[in-house]
């Protein structure tokens, strides 16, 4: 009991999640920098960003709204992003704890995050807020179909098996799903949930800076606007690690092995960088045009593929 | 033996009893009748709990030879007609009585102030406690004959519990009433063919394979009554209209939960007990489980009117538990009724709300509403919880019956059957289902509780004390429910109804809980370390224009963008048409057939004797043959 409190709190959960990911976001915007000739920041500049919002920044309400449901929000977003993250890392490093989930767990724990950013930004009362949370669920509608066919023909390759272990299994006695014809376009598709998942271009369009000036967190300041930084972090974290455990083999951390976990992480993450920086922003119905058939026929092509053995 | 026998005196005959004397007594003591109703369906519960809990020596109960009818100075009722007076008391049925009992006190606690005089339906608590009556024997009933006697009279007080007092609400009660008629009437027919088949009534006795096409017609008339019933694709229409027009307690009642009870249990009883599927059934039953958890859920996204958009889910929802019957597996099946209990629950606690919110403001539409969170607290975070179940968010109760489902359905993938092998399509309808219904219950709270508030709306309050506890009753079992599904629910409630059941996945819903309160708890604390009297309140800022109350993206036009996209277009045209409602279907193909015979009927005497004696001749001719 204390020791899972301990695996959800401190590792591999709460804290090793964020301060991973936070180095994971210094990563991006390094890559960022680079891609645009500038120098780029410091190596501590997301803890310094995290630390000023919460420790220095006031925190601005809404003057009419929901308050409640406005601060409460983000404390339920982190949640929804700790639960999905532990219960991908404890079976990644393979840890026995008492409590477990498997991936239709986690599909839906991954959800949480963009529904509470949903509901956080309609408790404003801001009418750009409205228009960033409508674009959020438009996305959830268009790639959750994407995201679970993906989930489903990973099930499929790991013969019907629903635990995140079991596949990780799967992966070991026939190598990594990637490898596969199959597996590349699984991974293709992956990539591009994750980028909405992100919420990074080309798929930003519930934050859009330059056109609804951050749409659904337009009214966030603060405390509360330190926790959905958190979350964010959390997530850049999460994803590519879901994304290694469910197509790229998983992790392993005896010696050498952990040099390439490492590698993995970041090349996905570099990969979505450089994705997110040579690419425009697209509007919401092409969006949803670009999951509902390009991509839900390229899964359905693969999983196609995996009833041939490909 | 005789307090078993006791106990069924009571359930079977003081709800009746009790709601017959109601009918007579005059409308002006509503209060006085309010609360005899609500003493009356306390003891049912009390009595059907009793029943539930202590358990039964023998399943089948024949009312005649036990003696029980003698009772009542019938003693000249022949032995063989015992065989049409069957009850049976298995763990299904007696759960499914408490059930009943618990929704019946539930709803009367909550119209004793929802109900009132100038606006009243005639005899609603009257009607309450017969439908009470009714839906407790259909559920005991084991003979087919008492049980279609019952399910017939609920679509009865069905009727009596909307009132009819514009067009479009009269039109939805016939609609209504003819809907459930129908498949009454073809229900008949397969209880024939049945009784042709095997010469048995008794549920417990029929064992009939589906290998012929008499036996299939008689399944699928079966089918259809408890499709109506339930309401699914393809003869749900009825759901919606009735939502939208009857009161919000009517619709939580019937619809929302006892239909559902009832309509599930059969299907339950006639997929498990009357016939042995093939392969190609269940097939059947998969397409129509999938198509009506995203069909209805289309169609409530683009809905204005708040009880309609929850009509359509009522709906929706049940094609979860039709695909989880369907699956014929244990883990299909305790995920099937357990999402029928879980969705009694949120659908109800919602139409309560829903309710609430309309008594209090009177307007019906979304686009009117909005920002009620602060002024009626309650009922917004019973909403929520209601809403967050509903759309399967863990670790709430509708997550936990929808995972189960999740789960038959992969098992079920390990088949061979060309049902079996398609199992990612049963998943993936039923999961962009669930995104479905968050989306649109994202507009259904948001457009009413939360955004900015409107000026018309600065009265409202929060209800009565007795309205919002049935609600907050509600919201507490979803979240109850869905806590300590795994753990302590399902062993202790469907187990014993379906068998032992191994899962394939893993889905600790206590500890899970437990380390979401631990979050929820260091958050809160977070807010009160660091940013304590750093707050402040500010207008909101729209780019630096003039906050105008007339500014705003109203939820309901959030889903356009889908309504417009290509695909989906004609789609939603054709179904504003109606052309995919088989009541407007089939009400224009009789219209239009009978105006081809209303030609002869062209008023002239002559003609008309002309017809009359052709008919005659024509008949006349016909039995010389």
């Amino acid at each position: 009991m204390y020791k899972d409190l301990l695996y959800y709190l401190i590792f591999p959960g709460f804290i090793f999640i964020s301060v991973a990911g936070a180095f994971l976001s210094w990563f991006d915007r390094k890559i960022t920098a680079w891609v645009q000739f500038r120098k780029g920041p410091p190596l501590l500049q997301p803890f310094y960003d995290f630390f000023k919002l919460l420790l220095v920044k006031e925190t601005i309400l809404p003057a009419s709204g929901s308050r409640l449901t406005f601060l409460m929000s983000p404390v339920f977003g982190l949640t929804g992003a700790c639960l999905s993250g532990i219960l991908i890392m404890l079976p990644a490093l393979g840890l026995k704890s008492g409590f477990s989930g498997d991936m239709i767990v986690i599909f839906y724990m991954l959800t949480i995050p963009s529904l509470t950013y949903m509901i956080g930004a309609l408790a404003a009362g801001n009418p750009l807020a409205a228009v960033g949370a409508s674009r959020e669920m438009k996305l959830i509608i268009s790639y959750e179909l994407t995201f679970l066919l993906v989930i489903a023909a990973v099930i499929l390759k790991a013969d019907l098996a629903v635990t995140v272990q079991d596949i990780i299994l799967a992966q070991g006695e026939k190598g990594p799903f990637v490898g596969s014809l199959s597996g590349i376009l699984l991974f293709i598709a992956f990539v591009f949930c994750m980028q909405a998942k992100l919420g990074l271009v080309p798929f930003d369009m519930a934050e859009a800076e330059t056109e609804i000036t951050h749409g659904s967190f337009i009214e966030y300041s603060g405390t509360a606007y330190a926790l959905i930084r958190l979350t964010k972090y959390m997530m850049l974290f999460i994803l590519p690690a879901f994304l290694c455990v469910t197509l790229l083999g998983g992790f392993r951390t005896d010696g050498i092995h952990l040099l390439w976990t490492v590698l993995k992480m970041i090349g996905v993450v570099l990969l979505i960088t450089l994705i997110r920086n040579t690419n425009p922003r697209v509007r919401i119905d092409q969006a949803m045009r670009f999951f509902f058939i390009w991509m839900n026929l390229l899964v359905i092509v693969a999983i196609v593929l995996i009833y041939f053995g490909l | 033996m005789n307090s078993i026998h006791a106990t069924l005196e009571i359930l079977l005959l003081l709800p009746l009893i009790a709601g017959v004397i109601l009918f007579f007594l005059p409308e002006k003591h509503l209060k006085v009748k309010g609360l005899t109703a609500l003493a009356v369906s306390l003891v049912t519960l009390y009595y059907a709990s009793r029943l539930y809990f202590s358990g039964v020596a023998d399943e089948q109960i024949n009312l005649v030879e036990t003696g029980f009818l003698n009772r009542f100075g019938t003693s000249y009722i022949p032995v063989s007609v015992g065989s049409y007076c069957m009850l049976n008391l298995d763990n299904l049925a007696r759960f499914i009585g408490v059930l009943i009992a618990f929704f019946s006190v539930l709803i009367l606690l909550y119209s004793i102030v929802y109900v009132d005089r100038n606006k009243s339906l005639r005899n609603y608590y009257s009607f309450v406690l017969l439908t009470l009556w009714a839906s407790v024997c259909t559920a005991f009933s084991d003979s087919l004959f008492m049980f279609i006697f019952f399910w017939g009279f609920l679509g009865l007080t069905l009727y009596k519990l909307i009132r009819g007092h514009d067009e479009e609400s009269s039109a939805a009660a016939k609609k209504t009433f003819i809907m459930i008629g129908a498949s009454d009437g073809i229900m008949i027919l397969g209880i024939g063919i049945l009784w042709k088949i095997t010469g048995h009534f008794n549920i417990s006795e029929l064992t009939v394979r589906t290998s012929d096409a008499i036996r299939f017609c008689a399944f699928l008339a079966l089918l259809i009554g408890s499709f109506t019933k339930a309401g699914a694709f393809p003869f749900h229409t009825w759901v919606p209209d009735y939502a939208k027009k009857a009161p919000a307690s009517s619709s939580a009642y019937l619809p929302a939960s006892l239909d559902k009870l009832l309509g599930i249990y059969f299907l339950t009883r006639i997929c498990n007990d009357i016939f042995l599927l093939s392969g190609w059934i269940r097939l059947v039953i998969l397409i129509l489980g999938a198509l009506t958890i995203i069909i209805a859920v289309m169609m409530a996204l683009i809905q204005h009117d708040y009880k309609k958009l929850l009509g359509y889910h009522a709906v929706s929802q049940v094609g979860y538990m039709v695909t989880g019957i369907g699956l014929g597996s244990v883990l299909g099946l305790v995920g099937g009724l357990f999402h029928m209990v879980n969705h009694a629950m949120y659908k109800s606690g919602l139409f309560l709300a829903a309710g609430s919110v309309e008594r209090n403001t009177g307007m019906n539409k979304l686009e009117k509403l909005g920002g009620l969170s602060r002024q009626m607290p309650v009922t917004f975070i019973c909403s929520l919880i209601f809403a967050l179940s509903i759309s399967g968010v863990p670790p709430l109760n509708g997550f936990a019956s929808k995972w189960i489902i999740y789960q038959g359905i992969i098992d079920f993938g390990k088949g061979t059957g060309i049902a079996n092998q398609l199992w990612i399509v049963w998943l993936s309808m039923a999961v962009i289902g669930s995104a479905l219904t968050l989306a649109s219950f994202i507009k259904f709270i948001s457009g009413i509780f939360l955004g900015r508030s409107k000026t018309s709306l600065k009265q409202v309050g929060e209800v009565h004390w007795m309205m919002w506890t049935p609600m907050l009753i509600l919201a507490l079992i979803c979240t109850g429910l869905g806590v300590f599904a795994s753990r302590w629910v399902i062993p202790a409630f469907f187990e014993p109804l379906a068998g032992n059941v191994s899962f394939i996945g893993v889905w600790d819903s206590s500890f899970i809980s437990l380390l979401i309160a631990v979050s929820i708890i260091l958050g809160i604390s977070v807010y009160f370390v660091f940013s304590m009297g750093r707050f402040r309140r500010d207008e909101i800022f729209i780019g630096g224009e003039t906050n105008r109350r007339d500014l705003g993206f109203e939820p309901t036009s959030f889903y356009e963008t889908i309504r417009n996209f290509g695909l989906l277009r004609p789609f939603y045209g054709w179904a504003e048409k109606k052309y995919f409602d088989i009541y407007d279907v089939s009400k224009n193909i009789t219209l239009k057939i009978s105006h081809i015979f209303s030609a002869a009927h062209n008023g002239i005497l002559s003609n008309l004797a002309f017809w009359v004696l052709a008919g005659l001749i024509f008949m006349f001719i016909f039995l010389l043959m």
